[in-house]
């Protein structure tokens, strides 16, 4: 038997609105991140095979100095040390959720980037052979032939990265950002319950990332080309991005 | 004056310290199919890529009827490359495409057709390869031969004035092989000019105007499929038919 546990506030918690708003921010925060992380990401890749020297310098650049340094770090220096340096940022505009939106969005560029160079690569380049002979640019290539075929093999890496980011998103509540973390330490604060109140936000999780998983798998059947659609590919192993430094 | 479709001047061509092409001078009139053959690394590839406008030669020059080809910079190379089909020995169909999504492709994109338009015309290049009953059969689930008819469809839709074909039954199951050369041999008939790389050495003595042995670079011999067969002049194209055959 537990020594003390108390179903009530358990039951209250997982309830309760705060959590809901946490999750639900939470679950915000992650999409925009990762909607910005594949954008950002998307052009780091390219820019990794440029045939200029510099721009493939930023790009290394970039990636290491956004894997190099903590994450935590990233988004600390965004929200209290960007105002310092530049008084644009000083605004009331600049609110805890955007700084922890562009700190985020700008580490998780930087995974994306060799993800899905790892995807375009992937690539059969028989296959913007057979493009060019058909008289297609190579932008009409890439668009057509090149990048849907590279999502298939981004997507389930992505997922990893999209599990991760909403783990990190947890980050954001030093610089209070009312996700879901933050609302089970205040209710704790306040209750101190901690077994109920953070067995609650456990449960937010695991049952945002298991609803993630689901789709996660209903977009790979998408990406698979087959007339049926009923076969799943296995895709194929790329080596995943170790997140313990994060 | 002869009406000649494709014309390559003296091509040179290196990748590294490697010389692949050593001075080609070829020519194919409209309506003659031209077959080269030649051991690996004899530059036939090459030579097709250069024709189609895949790779630039480092001299020389390549005119698609009167254009000279190789004094185009590439952003206006890309709408010529598509009046000249060509057909990869690994087929290289769009696999995130059905058949039908693949003939239209070129239509859609490049030609600017609208779907429906481009729809009707693509299918009727598949019925002319025989697919039609597999408009919506991605190429995963397609045979080798089929996939090589696809992609036929796929060129041939875009009404190019010549075919270049890159030893386009030699990724096939023997079974499979006869399919792909008929419609070549059909095409043939009707008309189309065509340069094909191939060791389909029936194909070329049946189908060919005239046959070419390449050898290291250069072509080494041209001549009309039943000389070619039965009395090369060359000792490399003697010795070459005696290790095909």
């Amino acid at each position: 038997m537990l020594a003390s546990f108390d179903t009530h506030t358990f039951w209250g918690a997982l309830t309760s609105g705060p959590y809901w708003k946490g999750a639900l921010l939470a679950i915000g925060l992650t999409g925009a991140t990762m909607v910005a992380g594949v954008i950002i990401g998307f052009f780091l890749a390219l820019g990794r095979s440029s045939r200029r020297r510099t721009v493939r310098n930023v790009v290394l650049f970039y990636n290491w100095l956004f894997r190099a340094t903590p994450t935590l770090l990233q988004l600390i220096f965004v929200w209290d040390a960007l105002p310092q340096l530049w008084p644009v940022f000083a605004g009331s505009w600049f609110t805890p959720f955007l700084a922890a939106w562009i700190a985020l969005s700008l580490n998780e560029g930087a995974y994306m980037a060799e993800i899905i160079r790892a995807g375009l690569l992937s690539v059969d380049p028989g296959q913007e052979l057979a493009g060019r002979t058909l008289g297609m640019t190579r932008r009409q290539i890439l668009r057509r032939v090149v990048v849907p075929q590279a999502v298939r093999i981004v997507i389930p890496p992505a997922g990893n990265e999209f599990i991760t980011v909403l783990k990190l998103t947890s980050l954001a509540s030093v610089i209070s950002v009312h996700e879901l973390l933050t609302a089970a330490n205040e209710d704790a604060s306040v209750k101190f319950q901690f077994a109920e109140v953070y067995l609650a936000a456990l449960i937010y999780y695991l049952v945002i990332v298991s609803i993630l998983m689901v789709l996660q798998g209903r977009l790979e059947r998408r990406f698979t080309w087959t007339s049926g659609r009923r076969r799943r590919v296995a895709a194929p192993a790329i080596p995943a991005v170790s997140h313990d430094a994060r | 004056m002869a009406d000649v479709v494709l014309r390559a001047e003296e091509l040179h061509k290196s990748y590294g310290e490697l010389e692949v092409l050593k001075g080609v001078t070829f020519e194919v009139d409209r309506g003659q199919v031209k077959v080269i053959i030649g051991p690996s690394g004899s530059g036939k590839s090459t030579l097709l890529r250069c024709l189609a406008m895949l790779e630039p030669p480092d001299a020389g020059h390549v005119y698609l009827e009167t254009e000279q080809l190789t004094a185009l910079p590439e952003k206006a190379l890309a709408p010529h490359r598509s009046e000249v089909g060509m057909v990869f020995q690994r087929f290289n169909l769009f696999q995130n495409m059905n058949a039908l999504g693949n003939v239209m492709c070129g239509l859609v994109e490049v030609r600017k057709l609208g779907r429906k338009e481009a729809r009707a015309r693509a299918l009727e290049f598949l019925a002319r390869v025989g697919l039609a009953d597999k408009a919506h059969q991605y190429p995963e689930e397609l045979s080798g031969g089929q996939q090589q008819r696809v992609a036929i469809a796929r060129a041939l839709v875009m009404r190019p004035k010549a075919m270049l074909f890159d030893e386009p039954t030699s990724a096939l199951d023997v079974e499979l092989v006869r399919e792909v050369l008929d419609v070549m041999e059909s095409l043939a008939r009707e008309g189309m000019t065509m340069v094909v790389v191939s060791h389909e050495l029936r194909f070329a003595h049946h189908v060919a105007s005239s046959v070419l042995m390449m050898d290291e670079g250069r072509i080494v011999e041209e001549a009309a499929p039943d000389e070619f067969f039965s009395a090369p002049r060359e000792e490399r194209t003697k010795r070459f038919l005696s290790l095909v055959e």
